[in-house]
């Protein structure tokens, strides 16, 4: 089922962000595994009634490995996809949101800041900042009318949300060009009204009309079917004030004084060459980006101007840094992280989590774990108060080690009409979804 | 002839038919009651839910679980165990043992109380085996008994585990957890126990505790029971480190005008102003220079209070030069 909010992972809190004490033992690891199993095969049991009618991988073809790899569907002639929009709730109305108009953009963020996406506790909310909405939906060839708000006839207030961007996503040895769908937000008021479906199948068929046929998306929930599932890990910059709001928990035991300097990071980077990227690294840093990412059974094709947009540094949006080689100036290693702050409900003394997430990183000379080590320093100079990143590529190398601690958010990655023989392995994964 | 074999043939799917039937009818009833009494226990209590814990999905199943806190089996360990063990009477062991798991018990059925995690619930059960039957010698339960296993498991891992250790650390999760339970308990009079070296340490955790958890009423008793308003943990720590580290300024006013010493070390050479400079705990930390903590006693790293600062508060600086 298509649930209102859930076009991202929830901003999923700290389990344990203590490595050096209260770790779940053997016995309570194998116990959550074990209901995770179950309750994973209670939500496969559950009916998915809009789902089963899409072409998406099946929960009964789990395991099924006859199915070929690739299209579930062949693409339709352009003639016979639905010219007309989906019909909506009578009082209800399509626009199309023009994300350049500071008004539009002022309103979904509105839409977005006190309606998208909650951790489970209802503790934090997704808090998408105007600057980064304007640069998520409009990548290098995006396409206007895949901007789709709900509003209401009469009043005019935007009450639901869905977009769509271009993107080329290599699937093993296949590039495929696919809409990568975020920011499904429905009001919270209008939850239960069956919107998202109608949502989802309106910018499907808006997909189609430019002749694409697969999308690429994730969520917090389980539909069917992941083609891979994640976890968020975390890294306490700013302790005292993560436990302070909840984020994260101090055992009994253990004191805030050590916490405080378990955490403690350098005031500078240690990597000599280490640098801001720069417009004139594009093409360096699309190289380096491209041959890293092939080893990935899914990841982004990246060319020069997507790179130019995704990756070059911009103001509390996207930090990308790199190594230059003193000696030879080669660049070397990247490093990126995008700011997704969250809004805290209800505390008194603070009202934004300002958290990083790790986007995309290379390292051919600098060892990954040094590399995100400086990353962790920018950020923390930058004050971020937390720096997530998933379990995707080859994050797991240097997560425990940098002090991440695994967080109780799950992200599930899905392709909408392409199929895959297997599940993949986080590690597999090349791709990271904002 | 062919009527004896279609009897003979009927009979026989009879036979199959009803020893099915059977089977089926025993899975369903053994599947219902292990799932039923995970329902029951289940309901009547709140969940545990500190922010952070585990998700709800995880923690239901054997968090739901009552039965392993309270003790289900009257013991009787009194006889065999060694007279003798680290200074402590067994049989003062086993009273303030069974007082704990009583406690637990009361604890369990009062819905009002705080709850524990499902973790430390295991836990408690896994040495309540130990301390009550042994090294845990069943068979590990089916993966499905979801509950069972969990607590198997816990049992299981703590192998072959002395019962008086099993004891002791039962006690001491309990002090962890309910500090009050031995200051302010009702239902085990403590006194019997304050002579004994084991159950004195207990006490003296709990001022640690108390301190901790801003717990005023609890501390002042005691220290008024005697307990040293300075008295270390096993990290070297004062209550004053604890009350300053979690940011309690009453707690911390009361214990200087308890006389502690505001100038304590830990075993790290820390005194409570380095707490309150690395907690940039402004308000703790002027109270603590007013009452003449010394900022610029430098711990093991070789680093004072002031060093550790770094947030700009003036009176710190005065301070440090003062007393350079």
């Amino acid at each position: 089922m298509a649930d209102n909010n859930s076009s991202s992972s929830p901003p999923a809190k700290n389990q344990n962000p203590y490595p050096d004490g209260n770790v779940p033992s053997e016995t309570e690891s194998e116990n959550d595994a074990l209901a995770r199993q179950v309750q994973e095969s209670l939500s496969l049991a559950k009916r998915h009634k809009f789902w089963e009618t899409q072409p998406v991988g099946q929960f009964k073809d789990l395991g099924d490995t006859s199915l070929p790899e690739g299209s579930i569907e062949p693409p339709t002639p352009l003639s016979e996809v639905k010219q007309e929009p989906y019909n909506l709730p009578n009082l209800y109305e399509w626009i199309t949101c023009d994300m350049d108009s500071a008004e539009m953009c002022t309103e979904v963020y509105n839409l977005l800041t006190n309606n998208y996406v909650e951790d489970d506790e209802n503790m934090f909310r997704f808090n998408y900042s105007k600057e980064f909405l304007h640069w998520a939906l409009r990548p290098p060839g995006y396409y206007r009318s895949w901007h789709i708000g709900v509003r209401v006839k009469n009043s005019k207030k935007l009450v639901a949300f869905i977009t769509g961007v271009p993107a080329k996503i290599r699937v093993r040895d296949t590039v495929v060009t696919m809409a990568e769908i975020n920011f499904l937000c429905v009001h919270k008021k209008l939850r239960s009204k069956r919107l998202a479906p109608v949502m989802i199948k309106e910018v499907t068929r808006r997909v189609h009309l430019e002749n694409i046929w697969h999308a690429a998306y994730t969520a917090g929930v389980v539909l069917p079917t992941p083609i891979s599932t994640c976890q968020y890990w975390h890294r306490s910059l700013n302790p005292k004030k993560l436990i302070d709001v909840g984020f994260s928990r101090l055992g009994a035991r253990m004191t805030m004084s050590r916490t405080i300097k378990l955490y403690k990071l350098p005031d500078s980077t240690v990597t000599p060459g280490f640098r801001k990227m720069e417009p004139h690294d594009v093409p360096a840093v699309t190289r380096l980006l491209r041959n890293y990412l092939k080893q990935f059974a899914v990841a982004p094709d990246f060319d020069e101007n997507d790179v130019e947009h995704w990756l070059l540094p911009k103001e509390n949006v996207v930090d990308s840094y790199l190594v230059e080689s003193p000696e030879t100036h080669e660049i070397t290693d990247f490093c990126s992280f995008y700011t997704l702050p969250s809004s805290i409900l209800g505390n008194q003394n603070y009202s934004t989590l300002k958290a990083a997430y790790s986007y995309y990183n290379v390292s051919t000379k600098t060892p990954l774990l040094q590399l995100m080590n400086d990353a962790l320093i920018v950020a923390k100079l930058k004050d971020f108060d937390v720096f997530n990143a998933l379990d995707v590529m080859q994050n797991e190398t240097f997560l425990k080690e940098l002090k991440f601690g695994p967080g109780d958010g799950k992200l599930h990655y899905y392709l909408y009409n392409y199929r895959l023989k297997h599940v993949l392995r986080a590690s597999e994964l090349g791709l990271v979804l904002l | 002839m062919a009527d004896w074999q279609q009897y003979a043939q009927s009979i026989f799917i009879g036979f199959i038919f009803s020893f099915l039937l059977a089977k089926l009818i025993s899975v369903v009833v053994s599947f219902r009651e292990e799932n039923l009494r995970v329902v029951r226990s289940d309901s009547p209590e709140p969940k545990p839910s500190p922010p952070g814990s585990e998700s709800d999905a995880e923690g239901t199943t054997a968090a739901a679980d009552v039965e392993p806190l309270i003790g289900e089996e009257k013991t009787s360990l009194t006889g065999d165990s060694d007279d003798d063990w680290e200074g402590v009477e067994s049989t003062e062991l086993d009273e303030a043992f069974s007082a704990a798991t009583a406690f637990v018990a009361a604890t369990a059925a009062d819905k009002a109380a705080n709850k524990v995690s499902t973790d430390v619930q295991l836990q408690l059960y896994g040495l309540y085996k130990i301390a009550t039957e042994g090294p845990c010698g069943s068979p590990q339960p089916s993966a499905l008994k979801m509950t069972a296993r969990a607590k198997w498991q816990a049992w299981q891992k703590l192998g072959a585990m002395p019962p008086e250790d099993a004891m002791l650390k039962y006690i001491e999760i309990v002090t962890e957890l309910y500090p009050s339970w031995i200051a302010g308990s009702t239902i085990v009079d403590l006194e019997l126990f304050t002579s004994a070296a084991t159950w004195w340490h207990l006490k003296m955790d709990a001022i640690h505790a108390f301190a901790r958890e801003g717990d005023v009423e609890n501390l002042i008793k005691c220290v008024e029971s005697g307990v040293s308003v300075d008295l270390k943990d096993s990290e070297g720590r004062t209550p004053l480190h604890w009350a300053v580290d979690r940011g309690h300024l009453n707690i911390t006013e009361m214990l200087v005008n308890k006389s502690a010493d505001v100038n304590a070390k830990d075993n790290e050479g820390q005194t409570p102003l380095h707490y309150a400079a690395v907690c940039e705990r402004e308000s703790i930390a002027e109270f603590l220079v007013k009452h003449n903590a010394n900022a610029s006693i430098k711990d093991d790293d070789g680093n004072s209070s002031y060093d550790l600062c770094d947030s700009n508060w003036p009176w710190m600086q005065r301070a440090a030069s003062q007393t350079a």
